[in-house]
């Protein structure tokens, strides 16, 4: 692969154009005392295998609704996780009590909402859709 | 209600209290219905023949658990099963304290990390079989009443769960009192990968009543009755020993466990599980047991393709011991091909199909046949 087609090229510019287009904010209200977390961390907190920010306070994450493209993208690029594969890692939690999924509350406006006014939460949206009422940790 | 109502009511609530929504009543159900026929009723295989048989596979468990203050969930697991007349269990029932953000602590009913797939042993939807291969999950109960201890910690990319267990299982009706019941489970998992170990041991008591304490005193009365056989000539030194076999074949007192290792891959598209058992015994009455499984799997958008190898095997001590297993028929050897497709028809919902070869090379020391059990199951998560 080390002499592109032009035609190739130009598709493979595209493609990354677009990926770069549609990035992703991990988000916290602008409230929450945590600066940068990292992507393990974040996949932590959202597999529930923690509970708590770095800085040791309660971490709620909550996800987009089920099909959302922006979901779609964190569980591939930040949880490493296709949605057959977290579909049969939650239920294999939930049936040994020993956790439950993250609530799915909505898309990018209502999931913006609900983080900046608790700082226990965590989402994430669009990057396109990130205000001063939140805190990005994290973009990818 | 509109959906702009229930927003902000959730919004609402979630500003007032962070821990609300962990405070829910939880309440999760899972149901699996399977048809199976078997080609041949010289096998003996998971209970099946050949008539449809629309019982053995069903399953019903419904599960409620709730978050009683910071530190405590209760959780409750009633299952129902068709091979029981649809008795119904507590597969769980504990009240779990968080000690801290590492360390559980449970105390009830639980299920016994015996294998890789118990902790949802009868979640049919968490895994492609219909049902985990008999030849390694072979244990007749899979709840205990006791305690265990759940610790995680991290090594580098390695996520571990530590859980150290200690209970009792006595079922009436079988005449067996199974004490002292001991194990440790490791299970580490670092992106698509998970290793797991694990041991158990107990101390067994029968008062020879019951389905299982009557068959362990007829081995017993079985093994005097092999003199003439073993020993024509009425040695005396040889009626001796197999009067001491008598003595071991007796359970009361004796230790018994296993130990299993696994290990799994699975990256969404490609998966692989192997899972190996080691059993030990006191006792001669128990044939030193091996099992294993290996099984790949390969995703096709909705449709999971898999491949099972397994194998158990009860090997005769060496000796007159082992003379005395032989005539009373405890050496066994067996195997499975499983063949099936997983189709996930919704996200809760998975229709399976599976073809098993289960051949009986040795079963109870004779010469065995094969058989072909086909089944079609559904599977659900509420």
């Amino acid at each position: 692969m080390i002499k592109f087609k032009p035609t190739l090229l130009a598709l493979l510019l595209t493609t990354a154009s677009l990926i770069a287009s549609a990035e992703t904010a991990v988000i916290v209200a602008a409230s929450n005392g945590n600066g940068t977390i990292d992507k393990a961390t974040i996949s932590k907190i959202f597999l529930g295998k923690t509970k708590s920010f770095p800085d040791g306070s309660q971490a709620v994450p909550i996800d987009q609704d089920d099909g959302s493209a922006v979901r779609e993208s964190f569980n591939s690029s930040l949880l490493g996780k296709s949605s057959s594969q977290l579909k049969s890692y939650w239920s294999r939690l939930i049936f040994t009590g020993k956790g439950t999924p993250p609530k799915q509350l909505g898309t990018d406006a209502e999931i913006k909402s609900l983080v900046s006014s608790n700082p226990n939460m965590i989402g994430y949206i669009d990057s396109s859709a990130v205000d001063s009422s939140v805190k990005v940790v994290l973009k990818f | 209600m509109n959906k702009i109502s229930i927003l902000s009511a959730f919004a609402a609530i979630a500003a007032l209290s962070p821990l609300t929504q962990a405070n829910d009543l939880n309440i999760n159900g899972f149901l699996s219905v399977g048809v199976s026929m078997l080609d041949n009723n010289d096998v003996t295989l998971d209970g099946f023949d050949n008539n449809g048989n629309f019982k053995n596979d069903t399953i019903l468990g419904l599960q409620i658990s709730k978050q009683v203050n910071d530190k405590t969930t209760v959780t409750g697991q009633l299952v129902s099963r068709g091979s029981d007349d649809y008795a119904t269990e507590s597969a769980w029932a504990y009240v779990n304290y968080a000690a801290s953000e590492d360390l559980d602590l449970r105390l009830g009913r639980i299920r016994v990390p015996f294998f890789y797939y118990s902790d949802f042993l009868e979640v049919g939807y968490a895994y492609d079989w219909v049902r985990p291969p008999s030849e390694v999950y072979s244990i007749p109960f899979s709840s205990i009443d006791g305690a265990d201890l759940n610790y995680r910690f991290s090594l580098g990319s390695w996520d571990t769960n530590a859980q150290l267990y200690y209970g009792r299982y006595s079922p009436s009706g079988a005449g067996v009192d199974l004490k002292n019941f001991t194990g440790l489970a490791l299970a580490s998992t670092s992106g698509d990968f998970t290793l797991r170990a694990s041991y158990h041991r107990l101390e067994i008591e029968t008062d020879g009543t019951g389905s299982f304490g009557a068959g362990n005193t007829a081995a017993v009365a079985g093994v005097s009755a092999l003199k003439p056989l073993l020993n024509p000539t009425n040695d005396a030194a040889i009626d001796a020993d197999i009067d001491q076999i008598a003595v071991d074949f007796a359970l009361t007192g004796q230790e018994l466990g296993f130990y299993g290792l696994a290990a799994g891959y699975d990256n969404g598209d490609i998966s692989a599980i192997a899972e190996y058992t080691q059993g030990f015994a006191d006792t001669p009455f128990f044939t030193s047991n091996t099992t294993y499984l290996v099984k790949v799997g390969k995703r096709f958008n909705d449709l999971v393709g898999h491949l099972t190898y397994t194998a158990t095997e009860n090997e005769l001590d060496s000796g007159l011991e082992g003379d005395v297993q032989k005539a009373l028929g405890l050496e066994n050897k067996q195997n499975s091909i499983i063949a099936g497709l997983r189709y996930d028809y919704d996200t809760s919902t998975a229709l399976k199909f599976e073809i098993q070869n289960h051949d009986e090379e040795i079963v109870n020391g004779a010469k065995g046949e094969s058989a072909m059990l086909y089944t079609v199951a559904i599977d659900l998560v509420f």
